[in-house]
């Protein structure tokens, strides 16, 4: 079986945001950069098909150079070889392009990517992949199973569940509980500095422009109210939150 | 909870500091990239997150417990050994051909004080297990490594070490712990061995505990003792371990603090048979058991200083919430309460933690880098011999220092929290246990401190801290070429000299052949030499962060780091290197108070 697995490379859920050129671009200086944690379980479940039934892993990122050290510790933790678009991953659709202009390119089984990145949490990619290459997709799977040709795939929708079945290939957008997150190994980090990793330029043009980024106002103080004065709450709730 | 430690002052020793990258051009590191040591520690993060974390308190709750003779530990023990067994990280620092990969100690240190700073109790039983595997495998025989060393990698076994006992604790010339030869080379071991750290558990299939003991007819003293792999199950014909090794459980110390890791009083050979295989020679095994006892002296340096930046990071995130009060110049009742950490004396708490931690992990971090120096330039080589010396000196300051600083500055930490510090509430009382162990672990400061001044200085007509001085002197020369950095150089050129002086006054005494007088506040000399060793660490910290602060032009996080690494340096300079002044007062003091005369009054 073979598996592409998309990856983000994304800041750290801690990070500081920031922004450079009058608001127009994200300020990198200093933020520690992760793999997009829903990718994780998109590989880690990759992975783990992988080692029950063989076949090969291959990791796929949109991004500039900066995104290498990301990929190799995908490398680390079990996927074959990596491929990089050497671009600025800017919207969901010019992401969606790069992607379906590589898997069409290989005859994949799968293509595992997180329901969602948590830079933009867009969460469209995996549809409009779907949609390029005219094969199902579906979001957000919580379980995936492969039979053969069949993939039995558990999803979230609102209020519940939905067990499904599908034919391969497929488009699938991950979220937990799919697989356990998997934790490098030493021998992983070893060998996967000789794992390939093939840098190409992308295709298509990138249509949009970031005008301005914003930040959410920033909180205000807290204020507290001694437990017996809620006629204050009240009052605090209607005329200066304004919430009531 | 707060975050544990900084990542950022972690890459900033590792990359900006010692230069670690410098280690991939020699044949023997060879095979790394810079990648690859982020790598290593972004694992330690995922399991310090995963496992370590979330399990700090509870398993300080839920102690071990000795039933029916088994010990049962926290369920979460179990998970952490299985992902460090499984991640590799238990033998990385080994060479290939031992099953290891030959990562830089540093880097695995690096790894373990992130790990530490989660979970500092779970962490003995993989690092017990390191050492005791690597003792076989620079040891022992073909048989033992294949047998034992290659399963404690993996994590399927664990070790210990057993040297103390109900009569011998830091005086191991004492150990009475008999091995008998038996017809088929092995050995039938008999005695009671205390304070065992992870010596019986639930955790891993079997426990490999190295025991010191004297072969029948041994000499006296240390000369007499040799090493045994004494094995909880030992093999059957099969090959199964699967027979009882008549190690026994007497009992389980409940400790101060580390509680999720149970210290054993183990019994062998109540029953007549508790098989050993000796390790290398008879009669050496005080000389095999000093490397693993040297690698745990600055683990426990280490430990101190994870558990104190755990302490420092959980009070400077309290301080930043916590308002009471207000600013010493505002009497305006009026106004909202100010943070703590706007109290002087509260800011001076949390700067002292700070420039403990950083400078002490700086030491460290330089220790374990000069390890993997005599690894690269080969151990017989010009360059190899001065990095083995300046280890041997400063190995003892490097446990010694950091345990005793590493107690006080949690204990700072704890005052920082007020009366919440006190409380199970806040994690800081479980850290002020836990720490207290680090001055005792390993040799106390006591034995240390014998140790640091009447072999360590003396030895080899004083050649190691000749070296050591020179280095100093060449990072003070350094500082000097930056106009801000001037003052702090000429402060620690002048606590050089007068710790020189002191040192020489002190060998003036020796050479008159009194040792009790020579040696009689050792301690506190060893004080004087880790504070001035830490003032050096904070220098080349401080030279650093300038030179950065010069050519990197940096804003945002990455100013405020830079120039929170001055301060601190300043800080530890102006606070900390300042006490060497009554320390030699009194080092140089006629007036001898400690040693027992019966002219004196009694205590």
């Amino acid at each position: 079986m073979k598996i592409l697995v998309c990856i983000t490379n994304v800041p750290d859920t801690t990070a500081k945001i920031s922004f450079t050129d009058s608001d127009t671009k994200f300020n990198k200086a200093g933020v520690t950069y992760i793999c997009g944690p829903y990718d994780d379980y998109a590989l880690s479940r990759a992975v783990e098909l992988k080692e029950q039934s063989g076949g090969t892993v291959t990791v796929l990122n949109v991004g500039e150079a900066d995104s290498e050290q990301v990929i190799r510790k995908c490398l680390a933790i079990g996927a074959d070889d990596a491929i990089r678009v050497n671009c600025e991953p800017t919207d969901s659709y010019f992401v969606a392009q790069q992607i379906a202009a590589i898997a069409s390119q290989e005859n994949y089984d799968l293509i595992l990517m997180g329901r969602e990145s948590i830079d933009f949490n867009g969460g469209v990619v995996h549809g409009l992949v779907g949609e390029m290459l005219g094969i199902p997709s579906l979001s957000p799977v919580m379980k995936l199973d492969i039979d053969g040709k069949t993939a039995r795939i558990t999803r979230e929708i609102e209020g519940g569940k939905e067990d499904i079945e599908a034919t391969l290939p497929l488009v699938l957008g991950c979220q937990e509980p799919i697989a356990e997150w998997k934790i490098p190994n030493m021998r992983g980090i070893m060998t996967a500095r000789t794992k390939p990793l093939k840098v190409v330029e992308p295709t298509g043009d990138d249509l949009t422009v970031t005008r301005k980024f914003e930040l959410p106002a920033p909180k205000g103080a807290v204020k507290m109210i001694a437990a017996d004065e809620v006629e204050k709450l009240v009052d605090l709730l209607k005329n200066e939150a304004k919430v009531l | 909870m707060a975050k544990q430690y900084s990542r950022r002052n972690l890459d900033f020793l590792l990359k900006e500091v010692i230069q670690v990258d410098q280690l991939i051009k020699y044949p023997y590191f060879q095979d790394y990239t810079p990648d690859m040591f982020d790598m290593v520690l972004d694992t330690a993060e995922e399991i310090a997150d995963k496992i370590l974390r979330p399990s700090y308190i509870d398993s300080d709750r839920k102690q071990p417990e000795l039933i029916n003779g088994k010990t049962k530990v926290h369920p979460a023990v179990k998970d952490y050994v299985k992902a460090m067994g499984d991640s590799g990280m238990i033998g990385a620092i080994f060479p290939y051909e031992d099953g290891g990969q030959q990562l830089p100690t540093v880097i695995g240190a690096a790894n373990e004080f992130i790990r530490g700073a989660a979970h500092n109790s779970f962490v003995m039983f993989t690092g017990l297990t390191t050492g005791t595997a690597h003792l076989i495998l620079s040891f022992g025989s073909e048989k033992l490594k294949e047998t034992f060393a290659s399963r404690m990698i993996t994590g399927e076994w664990s070790g210990t070490m057993c040297l103390t006992e109900p009569q011998a604790g830091s005086s191991l010339s004492d150990v009475v712990t008999t091995a008998s030869p038996q017809a088929d080379g092995s050995f039938k071991i008999k005695g009671q061995k205390v304070f065992i750290s992870a010596g019986d558990h639930d955790v891993t299939g079997n426990i490999i505990n190295l025991v010191l003991a004297r072969i029948d007819g041994a000499p006296l003293g240390t000369k007499g003792i040799s090493l045994f792999v004494v094995p909880k199950y030992r093999a059957d014909d099969q090959g199964n371990f699967s027979i009882d090794n008549d190690v026994v459980s007497t009992g389980i110390y409940h400790k101060m603090g580390q509680k999720a890791t149970p210290a054993m009083h183990l019994t062998f050979g109540d029953k007549d048979d508790s098989v050993g295989y000796l390790v290398g020679e008879p009669h050496k095994g005080l000389q095999y058991m000093f490397q693993m006892m040297n690698e745990a002296r600055l683990g426990v340096g280490m430990g101190a200083t994870y558990i104190a930046s755990s302490a420092y990071y959980a009070s400077l995130e309290y301080a930043k919430e916590r308002p009471q009060g207000r600013r010493l110049n505002n009497r305006n009742l009026e106004e909202e309460q100010t943070f703590i950490i706007n109290h002087p004396d509260v800011k001076r708490m949390l700067l002292s933690q700070k420039a403990m931690v950083e400078g002490c992990l700086g030491l460290l971090l330089e220790c374990y880098f000069w390890e993997d120096m005599i690894h690269a330039s080969g151990a017989k080589s010009e360059e190899g011999q001065r990095y083995q010396m300046l280890l041997d000196l400063l190995t003892t300051v490097a446990k010694t220092y950091p345990a005793e600083s590493g107690i006080k500055s949690v204990n700072e930490g704890l005052q920082v929290f007020g009366g919440y510090g006190y409380t199970e509430d806040f994690p800081l009382e479980q850290m002020a246990r836990d720490v207290r162990i680090m001055s005792i672990y390993e040799g106390t400061t006591g034995i240390h401190s014998l140790n640091l001044l009447g072999r360590g200085i003396t030895f080899q007509g004083g050649k190691a801290p000749q070296l050591l001085f020179a280095e100093m002197i060449g990072t003070i020369k350094e500082a000097q070429t930056h106009d801000d950095l001037v003052p702090y150089a000429e402060k620690l050129e002048k606590e050089l000299g007068r710790l020189q002086k002191v040192t020489m006054h002190l060998l003036g005494i020796a050479e008159k052949g009194d040792n009790e007088v020579f040696l009689s506040d050792a301690n506190l000399y060893m004080e004087f030499f880790g504070i001035v060793t830490v003032a050096w660490q904070w220098l080349k910290q401080g030279i650093v962060a300038k030179t950065a602060l010069v050519t990197k032009n940096p804003t945002g996080d990455e100013l405020a780091f830079y120039e929170s690494k001055i301060h601190t340096m300043k800080f530890y300079f102006h606070y900390e290197l300042v006490k060497t002044l009554s320390l030699s007062v009194r080092l140089t003091d006629p007036e001898v108070l400690t040693i027992s005369n019966e002219m004196q009054p009694a205590i």
